[in-house]
């Protein structure tokens, strides 16, 4: 799959390792390709955000609300609620946990060494294969010949998650970016995923 | 209506994708707060089998999810 991206999408998976490894994680998640692809400038995905009000250097917010996500262990307002159902109060949960062992520590549980991997090959988790497979069938759907990083954030914003809650908090959809990227009215089926993600 | 019945019908209404997500949320949670702790542990000075036996598993078990330096 790897030969149908295009240079901009590369150095997106390329930068989401670099990220992965930066925050010490185990695996390259796809909060971590959200991150590379607000590094890009001069990119279709780019241009993307910034048509919808995230210019280069004007990032800083999302990066922002994406290591608060962190803090709550990567979970999604959606398990919040998930769990709030069951009872299960996380916020509360983070607090105490943080009060004992220090604040943000469940954004990087492995520091110190003990999970965390500093070299060496990383591999993507399941939900960032996920995250590139979704981007083949949506540039597939819209019948692109090669995998673009735009095509990378409409898989991002099709999926349920943190990314996808973060990036609607600041504007963007996978209905606006399909807009902006592909004109009006031009909403695929790989919408579907933003319905179930809501 | 009892309580009983009651939580039962509400059960059945209950759209299984709330409680799935619910299951997995938590297991994410769990996996978060067990890092945590096994971390805290280590630098305590406990010994893998010590930690292991707490968490009902096999020392084999935690050393490989979490020896790694």
């Amino acid at each position: 799959m790897f030969e149908r991206f295009t240079q901009d999408a590369r150095a997106v998976v390329v930068g989401a390792v670099a990220h992965a490894e930066r925050a010490g994680a185990e695996r390259v998640e796809e909060t971590h390709v959200l991150l590379a692809l607000l590094d890009r400038e001069g990119s279709r995905g780019s241009f993307a955000l910034a048509v919808l009000g995230l210019p280069p250097g004007g990032r800083d917010g999302v990066v922002r609300d994406l290591g608060e996500a962190r803090r709550r262990g990567g979970l999604s307002r959606a398990d919040a609620d998930a769990l709030s159902g069951l009872g299960i109060d996380l916020a509360e949960i983070v607090a105490r946990i943080e009060e004992e062992h220090g604040e943000g520590v469940l954004a990087d549980p492995g520091r110190g060494g003990v999970t965390g991997r500093k070299t060496g090959r990383r591999l993507f988790d399941r939900g960032a294969r996920d995250l590139l497979t979704e981007s083949l069938r949506i540039t597939l759907g819209r019948r692109d010949r090669r995998i673009g990083d735009e095509h990378l954030l409409l898989a991002l914003t099709a999926r349920p998650g943190v990314p996808a809650e973060v990036l609607a908090d600041h504007g963007l959809t996978h209905e606006s970016l399909s807009r902006v990227l592909y004109g009006p009215g031009t909403a695929t089926d790989a919408g579907t995923g933003e319905a179930k993600a809501g | 209506m009892t309580e009983a019945t009651d939580l039962a019908q509400r059960a059945g209404d209950r759209d299984p994708r709330v409680g799935l997500r619910a299951v997995a949320a938590l297991r994410r949670l769990l996996e978060q707060l067990e890092a945590v702790q096994v971390r805290s542990a280590r630098h305590q000075g406990w010994s893998w089998q010590e930690i292991a036996a707490e968490l009902g598993v096999s020392r084999q078990a935690v050393h490989k999810k979490y020896g790694r330096q």
